[in-house]
């Protein structure tokens, strides 16, 4: 449990950010939003200023760089309304570059910084605000002589702004020609936003009188503004891990796997290229439908269409699945989501429709099809939250060879789950056919052996233990009677 | 300060005069600028009384040295104003009878400093 103390939280205006916050920011002080051009802080801090006046609260923009008529430009593409919002324009108007005369009797620093002051201190006595968001902070450096002076200074205002009960969010843009160390030590917390490529990030580097959620999440800029997406960390499980073994409805198969796969664990099918992963992962969820309950499946390649037909063909009911709710089937197109928000999307219908269980189809469709770094490991801590939520994941994985030597799955995903059941091709006396058999089961035993697999316009048929062959694995065995000379024939 | 001190700035460049001129005007002096040699002349020529001139040498040729001999026979103080790039030395300025040498830009708070003891 995270804890939180008692003082007054002000919503950051992004629920994803407020969760972060753990409630929001803290009121009176004063926090530091710093990223690159383009990163979302000016963004940021019109969902601030927009979530104030929705308060009740009186607020300030301070603006030393853009002019206000582009500010509100900017909000009404992101639909925030900043049309209410009180305005201190302190950048320069298009007269400065035509009027200035040049000086150097005193450094602009000094000429400039008294008028600026008194216009803050004329701006904040008229609208007396209780959300002040100054964009950007960094402009004033050049109101100061010296990196002293600039730090005393930005000190006083800070403290003037807060002296008046107002909760201060100001904006940097860090850079290595501009670094911005001095302001982080005076703020009461900082908020980074980055962009990596296609991916963009938030994360909480301080936060005064506060715990909160660390770590990098996710974040959108769209046209509803900034959507912050908490990493998902897994839960503390509420109920009890029942040791509930779900059939999949295949007698054989249930008889190898000691009764089916239990509530909640991971669960890996693997096998090479149209040997029957979606097929068998959609059984499971027959008989899931048959209790009842609700599963997902996530396609990185197949058409849903597709899905369904094929499905229909081999005695598995997908369309009547789908009309009764019990299945839904949900394509993600290439380049579509980035991992974290393929997490939110996945969190998200597990909750809204209460799924049980969730099949990725598959693991390489999820590394090809999402952008951004760190993707097994970011699958990895999907599927503990899923887990940690009493779900049920079944995550299809490809392997290379058709036949051959024999490769489960990547060593990094075996690892992740607590159930491996692996499909494979034979060439049995020139004749392709296909087996079955688990390589790990964490909370049960298993059958140790393989059986023939086959899937027929009656689904899934699974035969006996091929005990009559060897060499199973390197996907051209022989009988156990033959001489090794026959079999290299 | 009894009457208000009058100060004369000597000053090419009329940015720099206009603050300087709001600069002493807010620390309750009063400032009359000038531009060049010959305005400077005039004023030297009508006799008026000042308590301090600033002179500001950049953009003036040598005849600025002879002026400076002027105010000093006329017991006006006076401090001289480079920049740094054309600097005139501490020393050749107070040959010239300055009573200081600046460099730009001044820090107001010396400047401040510099002419409340000056004048008071």
């Amino acid at each position: 449990m995270k804890i939180t103390n008692s003082a007054v939280r002000l919503s950051t205006g992004v629920d994803g950010l407020d969760y972060i916050l753990l409630g929001g920011l803290v009121q009176g002080g004063a926090y530091l939003v710093r990223g690159g051009p383009g990163t979302g802080k000016t963004t940021l801090g019109l969902h601030y200023l927009a979530a104030g006046i929705a308060a009740g609260q009186k607020v300030l923009f301070v603006t030393l760089g853009e002019p206000v008529e582009d500010i509100k430009k900017n909000a009404r593409s992101i639909n925030v309304n900043a049309d209410d919002l009180a305005y201190l324009d302190l950048s320069p108007t298009p007269e400065f570059f035509a009027e200035v005369e040049t000086y150097d009797i005193f450094s602009p620093a000094e000429v400039e910084r008294e008028p600026t002051t008194a216009r803050i201190i004329d701006a904040v006595h008229d609208v007396q605000p209780d959300r002040v968001f100054i964009d950007s902070m960094a402009q004033f450096r050049y109101l100061s002589v010296d990196i002293f002076q600039y730090r005393k200074q930005v000190l006083s205002f800070l403290r003037y702004l807060k002296g008046r009960g107002a909760t201060v969010v100001f904006t940097s843009e860090a850079g290595p020609d501009t670094p911005d160390s001095d302001v982080q030590f005076l703020s009461d917390g900082i908020v980074n936003l980055f962009l990596n490529h296609h991916e963009r990030n938030v994360s909480v580097s301080k936060f005064r009188g506060s715990s909160f959620v660390a770590g990098e999440h996710g974040m959108r800029l769209s046209a509803h503004g900034m959507e912050v997406l908490p990493r998902l960390e897994p839960q503390e499980r509420t109920e009890q891990l029942q040791m509930e073994a779900l059939p999949l409805g295949v007698v054989k198969l249930d008889q190898m796997l000691h009764g089916g796969l239990e509530r909640g664990t991971i669960t890996i099918i693997s096998g090479p290229s149209g040997v029957g992963k979606t097929t068998l992962g959609l059984q499971f969820m027959k008989t899931g439908a048959a209790r009842g309950e609700r599963s997902i499946v996530y396609t990185f390649e197949e058409e849903v269409d597709i899905v369904i037909q094929r499905s229909e063909m081999i005695g598995i009911p997908a369309r009547r699945m789908v009309d009764e709710g019990t299945l839904s089937l949900t394509k993600v197109r290439p380049l579509q989501f980035t991992p974290d928000e393929f997490a939110h999307l996945v969190r998200r219908d597990v909750e809204d429709r209460g799924a049980r269980v969730v099949m990725i189809d598959s693991v390489s469709g999820y590394k090809l099809s999402l952008h951004g770094a760190g993707l097994v490991r970011r699958l990895h801590a999907l599927c503990k939250f899923l887990q940690s939520t009493g779900v049920t994941v079944v995550l299809l994985a490809e392997t290379q060879s058709i036949v051959g030597d024999f490769q489960a799955t990547d060593v990094e995903l075996s690892y992740l789950a607590d159930n491996i059941v692996f499909l494979r091709y034979l060439e049995i006396e020139g004749e392709l056919r296909k087996a079955v058999g688990v390589l790990k089961k964490r909370l049960s035993d298993f059958e140790k052996v393989l059986r023939e697999f086959e899937i027929t316009s009656n689904g899934i048929q699974v035969g006996e233990p091929m005990t009559e062959f060897r060499g199973i694995l390197s996907g051209v065995p022989t009988s156990v009677g033959a001489a090794p000379s026959e079999s290299a024939a | 300060m009894t009457a208000a001190q009058i100060i004369l700035i000597v000053n090419r460049n009329p940015r720099n005069a206009v603050l300087l001129s709001e600069f002493l005007e807010r620390r309750g002096c009063l400032a009359r600028a000038v531009g060049s040699l010959e305005e400077l002349d005039h004023v030297l020529d009508s006799g008026d009384g000042y308590s301090l001139a600033l002179i500001d040498v950049s953009g003036f040729n040598q005849e600025i040295w002879s002026r400076c001999s002027r105010l000093r026979a006329a017991s006006v103080p006076f401090l001289l104003i480079s920049s740094p790039k054309h600097s005139v030395g501490t020393e050749q300025g107070l040959r010239h009878g300055a009573t200081g040498v600046l460099t730009k830009p001044l820090a107001m708070s010396e400047l401040a400093n510099l002419i409340d003891t000056l004048v008071l």
